[in-house]
């Protein structure tokens, strides 16, 4: 069989209850959207996740209460919501378990597990209470499968006596999900703008799903092989998605959309508002088609990104 | 004739901000005030500065405010789009040079006398009263970076022992990053708040008040510190250009995106 999914299979065929998940982008920059939703409204839970730089694309699926546990370096749709709402309240209430790691640590630990590293030491995190203080106990840590039994270890550098090293779990990712604009039948993919970890995940997890702003063939994104980020056989969907990072920008493509972001940012604040968006935006529309006509052509054409400037610029203004 | 004199404090900040970055640096800056104020110091102060961010982008200077250091705003204008972990990379190597170059803008909810920050949380780690972002990029830049912390000068904010340490500063004193395995030569240099700018004393490593506004004074700034500061070094510092406030509010944040225009 081929690569190419909908949007509604690949995610039936690859995310699964109790998956370690791992999302690509970057706060409100490529987040897979159109693949959260979907997983969304077919229900997988039970997820370890860890993601870099969070935003709502893990609220969401954190206020619906899939998350068992969460690696968390940072979580805010920046600009619009400064720590996002449902994370927020799930861990002040303690319904979230999660631990803190710091961007760098984090980001570091999704490199090393796409070179196959069995750890990952560093100097980071020392002096701070990342150290210090675990958000998930050992004892909580043994009773979860797919959580290491230690945040960390700390040994002495054996290179640079007198010195200390910070040894950090490798994730093992089951499926990782991420945006790309280019990719072809047999998965070849082309990102284009900052990277971010995505190609690392699509590298280190047994499963990647891949949504697309369009679909080449195998020979026209061969003609330029050094622009291509992830190799074929890393992929096992390749899924047509254009507009799939909606809300959250697309480099060359689109850009973010504030209107929906602030009304994310006020639907997030209470339990009944951000059940009434969630009917409205994912469980309310059967897939990303129905979706994007939901937001209308008008909508979605102003957020084009204006070449010479790389986001959405209102250009009828431009010169008067 | 618009008027470019009542400029607020948090314009006052951001040409603090500024004034405080050098030609030749390379200068990692989040969103808010750090980028209003490295955005006016690459066209006013150090036009020889380089920004970067860290999400890998190398060397920015946006056209339009950017909401997230992962924005196109930053990635369609700049030199390099690299992944994140090179921008780790890079500041590692700096470190392991020894170059003085680098310098980083970070900010949080809370602040001790040695400059550890807060970003985590508020009240118990594990029951939290209020629960924050998290570190991001922070925890490895005070790891290996000089740094400039940004806060706003509430008591509640300035306190002599923080909930959570996020981001290391100097720790406990002078011998206290050693301890702790973290690199001694790099640290907080400075923080910029609404009513002020500490320094940290080079032998106690505990800050001081080095300058107050026009709008501040150091009896307002002892008012609204949650821990004993020595005050007695600090000077007035002047009041912005109104050219520069002019730039700030018609070319750098035209849309108000951070810093409000007065009525």
């Amino acid at each position: 069989m081929g690569k190419i999914y909908s949007l509604s299979d690949a995610i039936s065929e690859f995310v699964h209850d109790g998956d370690h998940l791992v999302i690509g982008g970057f706060t409100t920059d490529r987040k897979p959207y159109a693949a959260v939703d979907e997983i969304l409204r077919q229900g997988q839970k039970d997820f370890i996740g860890e993601s870099g730089p969070a935003g709502g694309d893990w609220d969401m699926l954190i206020g619906e209460g899939r998350v068992k546990a969460f690696n968390n370096c940072y979580i805010a749709n920046s600009g619009f919501t400064n720590v996002c709402r449902r994370f927020r309240k799930a861990v002040e209430e303690g319904r979230l378990l999660v631990e803190d790691y710091s961007q760098d640590v984090l980001m570091l630990q999704l490199h090393a597990a796409s070179l196959g590293l069995p750890y990952l030491p560093v100097r980071l995190m020392m002096g701070s209470d990342l150290v210090d203080k675990w958000g998930i106990s050992k004892e909580e840590r043994q009773k979860i499968d797919k959580l290491p039994n230690d945040k960390f270890v700390i040994q002495d550098d054996p290179f640079h006596p007198g010195h200390k090293v910070v040894l950090c779990p490798v994730p093992e990712i089951d499926t990782a999900v991420i945006h790309v604009q280019t990719a072809s039948p047999d998965g070849t993919c082309r990102i284009v703008g900052d990277e971010f970890h995505d190609v690392d995940i699509a590298v280190a997890s047994k499963h990647c799903v891949v949504t697309c702003e369009e679909i080449v063939s195998n020979e026209e994104i061969r003609r330029e092989p050094e622009k291509n980020s992830i190799p074929g056989f890393c992929v096992d969907a390749v899924v047509l998605a254009p507009y799939g990072a909606h809300p959250s920008q697309c480099y060359g493509r689109y850009d973010y959309d504030k209107e929906y972001f602030k009304e994310y940012d006020k639907a997030s604040r209470t339990d009944e508002d951000f059940k009434a968006f969630l009917d409205k935006w994912v469980y309310g529309v059967k897939d990303h088609g129905e979706y994007l006509n939901r937001l209308g052509a008008v909508r979605l054409a102003k957020l084009k990104a204006v070449p010479g400037f790389g986001y959405a610029v209102d250009m009828t203004k431009e010169g008067k | 004739m618009a008027d470019y004199t009542n400029y607020t404090n948090k314009e006052m900040q951001a040409v603090t901000i500024a004034k405080s970055i050098r030609d030749g640096q390379v200068v990692i800056v989040g969103t808010g005030l750090p980028l209003i104020g490295a955005s006016l110091a690459k066209r006013v102060y150090a036009p020889k500065c380089n920004l970067i961010v860290e999400s890998g982008l190398m060397d920015c200077s946006p056209i339009e405010v950017p909401r997230s250091v992962g924005d196109c705003r930053f990635m369609a204008h700049c030199a390099v789009q690299w992944p994140n972990i090179r921008f780790i990379g890079f500041e590692a190597n700096e470190w392991l040079h020894g170059t003085d170059r680098l310098i980083a803008f970070i900010g949080g909810a809370q602040i001790d006398p040695y400059g550890n920050v807060n970003s985590t949380c508020i009240g118990d780690y594990h029951h939290p009263a209020t629960r924050f972002t998290g570190s991001g990029g922070a925890n490895g830049i005070s790891t290996y970076s000089n740094t400039i912390i940004m806060m706003q000068h509430e008591k509640r904010r300035f306190m002599n022992q923080i909930d959570y340490v996020t981001s290391p500063g100097w720790i406990d004193g002078p011998d206290g990053r050693a301890k702790k395995h973290l690199p001694t030569n790099r640290g907080p240099q400075m923080v910029v708040t609404d009513r002020g700018v500490m320094k940290f004393d080079e032998k106690t490593k505990r800050m001081y008040l080095a300058g107050y506004y026009p709008t501040s004074s150091p009896e307002d700034v002892l008012e609204n510190t949650g821990f004993e500061i020595d005050v007695s070094k600090a000077v007035r510092l002047e009041a912005p250009d109104p050219e520069v406030i002019r730039m700030i509010r018609e070319e750098i944040d035209p849309g108000q995106a951070f810093i409000k225009v007065p009525q």
